[in-house]
């Protein structure tokens, strides 16, 4: 895991006593709201609902014990006990008072932690795979690029504003567990045919009210050119970006507008007229940040687990070792994915001892290694097969043991209007509803794959477009309302989904998605998953099963 | 109220508190105060009378953020919001109960999570727009 050095450290408690001072010179009167909001958003402050929400930068997704339990300590102290985990891999606190963050920032700043680049138009946190270094399936570690990404972007003077926000995604496998083709900019790492490092560089994909998938812009970029070659993009962007039109500024639109091979051959002229000896990586700084990711000495273990098959006579246990539990590339370990999303919770929502209990799991059974994930889970991604039975029980401990990773119930949902200041419905009640009809675990594995996403407003943080299923807020004369798209998906056969029929009412939701599930069942081929199926007899069979009740407008 | 005013419409001024962040009314109790209690809040009959009295709140020491008027709806009996925006954020999340001012409970906030009266667009009136 990457360490702060001092140069790091000491940007980051800068930020803080600049941001004490501008907090208390907001609170004495010498600055406007007009003045200050700019400046807190860049610290990753809002103003929500019911208060102050800080989002804390959680970079990549990766934790480790120490910090996980920081973050706990700022949920007790400073908030109401939880935090939420975001789509961003970010991690929110919803009840934060003005005049305390500069002590909560403060607090993360000693460990390692900070707010910086959570909001604003400049380049936000990078997402990546969430089982980087133990995925089976890598070319390379991309946490070692995100962290290259990371330093680059990091307060760069160029970029910090942007027509818009900039997100950029990076995977180094060929199934996408980083949504890289919604991302303004997505990176797909490889390997050439002489075994170099390479990128695929996707560029103009992005959801919201214009939502798109990303198209190639490069192939065989390398890797070692990277710095360069996003600069160009960014260039071209910051240049010719759309800065009149707040829906229109994303780079998405400017690809659009221009084409994409226009938009490809100017960034090429931008690209080939950059020096990169001022930009591009030095082999020595890559070999130093490689180095802090070196996956930490796995003790060997045979290839088959006797406690791990033998725990797995337990139903409980199979049904989480079947859908929580990934392999890993060493042999003998498996990668644990922790869902935040047990019948009735709050998707993404975790308790501060909650995290504090998680933080000594990792440290028992994963290196004190966690992970975030953009489908709002947690990872611990070393642990070793014999272990698997005593973290399922520590995690059923602290009621985390749910065992319906990419099933119906572990949705996708923003925190709509029960937090949101932009969302016009909301977004928790109806994942809680909808994860209820599949309460069932042996219907729910029945139904098998099936992403259900939720946004409560326009803006698709809930990342409805998505969703194998998705679900849309929409205020229809100040009633709650949801639309429904299928045929969506995030993963490395990304799609926009497309709108069904008319929106439900709120209570109509959940059953419209059972009613699709139920369609799915009795139309499917075998193998077959619920998007495979959607895809392979469109939305026909689907709209009747759901409009042939439900209250519509 | 003058007649061909509707007498179960009302306006209340609500702002979010500067340092604290916590949603406030413009409170019955005197001309300048705020309140985080909706049932302490004042209730004026006309947005002009509201309109009035957020300017003279200015003068306020209690600072706020974002102040705009609400409507309010008397159609049950009580004054609620009138739009669901409006009632969350008079109440907290309906999915954490036990979080903001609903967790104290009473008649008001009792009335406040029954009240099924909508309307989002029409609930906030001239949002006083910061950007």
């Amino acid at each position: 895991m990457y360490a702060y050095d001092g140069l790091d450290r000491s940007l980051v408690r800068d930020r803080v006593d600049e941001f004490r001072d501008q907090v208390a010179r907001r609170l004495a009167g010498s600055l406007s709201e007009e003045q200050f909001k700019p400046l807190r958003l860049m610290n990753g402050l809002y103003l929500q609902l019911h208060g102050y929400m800080l989002r804390v930068a959680i970079p990549y997704g990766v934790l480790s014990s120490a910090k996980l339990r920081a973050l706990a300590h700022v949920a007790r102290r400073w908030d109401r006990g939880y935090g939420h985990f975001t789509t961003r891999q970010n991690l929110q606190f919803h009840w934060v008072k003005l005049s305390e963050t500069p002590d909560i920032l403060a607090y993360l700043a000693e460990h390692d932690l900070h707010a910086i680049q959570t909001s604003g138009n400049c380049i936000r946190n990078t997402t990546t795979d969430p089982f980087a270094g133990a995925a089976r399936d890598e070319a390379d570690d991309p946490r070692v690029w995100c962290e290259v990404i990371r330093q680059w972007s990091t307060l760069h003077p160029e970029f910090s504003y942007l027509p818009r926000k900039f997100k950029i995604a990076v995977t180094a496998s060929a199934k996408d567990r980083a949504a890289i083709k919604a991302h303004d900019i997505g990176l797909r790492l490889g390997r050439d045919a002489e075994g170099r490092l390479v990128f695929e560089v996707l560029v103009g994909g992005g959801l919201g009210r214009t939502p798109h998938i990303g198209a190639l812009v490069k192939k065989d970029l390398p890797a070692d050119r990277l710095l360069s070659f996003l600069t160009a993009i960014l260039r071209v962007y910051n240049r010719e970006g759309r800065r009149d039109n707040l829906y229109k500024a994303r780079i998405k639109i400017l690809v659009s507008e221009l084409g994409l091979a226009a938009f490809a051959e100017k960034v090429e002229q931008e690209w080939a007229a950059l020096d990169p000896t001022e930009i591009d990586i030095l082999g020595t700084e890559l070999a130093r940040i490689r180095g802090q990711f070196a996956l930490a000495k796995l003790d060997p273990r045979p290839a088959v687990s006797r406690g791990f098959e033998a725990a797995r006579t337990r139903e409980d246990f199979a049904r989480f070792a079947r859908n929580n539990i990934a392999p890993h590339k060493v042999q003998g370990y498996g990668i644990v994915t922790i869902s935040l999303k047990g019948i009735g919770d709050t998707p993404g929502d975790c308790t501060a001892d909650q995290m504090e209990a998680i933080a000594d799991l990792a440290e028992s059974y994963s290196q004190s290694e966690i992970r975030v994930t953009h489908a709002q889970n947690l990872v611990l991604p070393n642990v070793a097969l014999d272990d698997a039975l005593a973290l399922f029980e520590g995690l059923r401990a602290i009621g985390l043991a749910s065992a319906n990773i990419n099933l119906a119930s572990d949705i996708i949902a923003c925190p709509g209007l029960d937090y949101c200041a932009l969302a016009n419905a909301r977004a928790i009640p109806i994942a809680q509803a909808i994860a209820r009809r599949f309460e069932d675990p042996i219907f729910e594995e029945a139904v098998g794959e099936l992403q259900v996403k939720i946004s409560g407003c326009i803006n698709a943080c809930g990342h409805h477009h998505l969703g194998h299923i998705g679900i849309l807020g929409v205020d229809k004369k100040g009633e709650e309302y949801y639309q429904l798209t299928l045929g969506g998906s995030g993963a490395e056969d990304a799609a926009i989904g497309a709108v069904l029929g008319p929106a439900v009412a709120a209570g109509d939701v959940a059953d419209a998605v059972e009613a699709l599930a139920r369609r799915y069942l009795e139309v499917r081929q075998p193998e077959e998953r619920f998007l495979d199926t959607v895809r392979r007899l469109g939305p026909t069979p689907f709209k009747a099963a759901v409009y042939e009740h439900a209250d519509t407008v | 109220m003058t007649s061909g005013v509707r007498t179960d419409r009302a306006t209340a001024v609500t702002a979010n508190a500067l340092g604290g962040g916590e949603v406030v009314f413009l409170a019955s109790s005197s001309p300048s105060a705020w309140t985080a209690r909706f049932e302490d809040a004042a209730i004026f009959d006309s947005d002009v009378a509201a309109e009035a009295a957020l300017s003279a709140a200015a003068a306020s020491d209690f600072k706020v953020v974002d102040a705009y008027l609400i409507a309010l709806d008397n159609s049950a009996g009580v004054w609620t919001p009138l739009s669901l925006r409006e009632r969350i954020r008079a109440l907290g999340p309906t999915t954490e109960p036990q979080l903001g001012p609903q967790a104290r409970g009473g008649r008001v906030v009792e009335a406040l999570q029954a009240a099924d009266s909508a309307a989002r667009s029409s609930g906030r009136i001239r949002l006083i727009r910061r950007r």
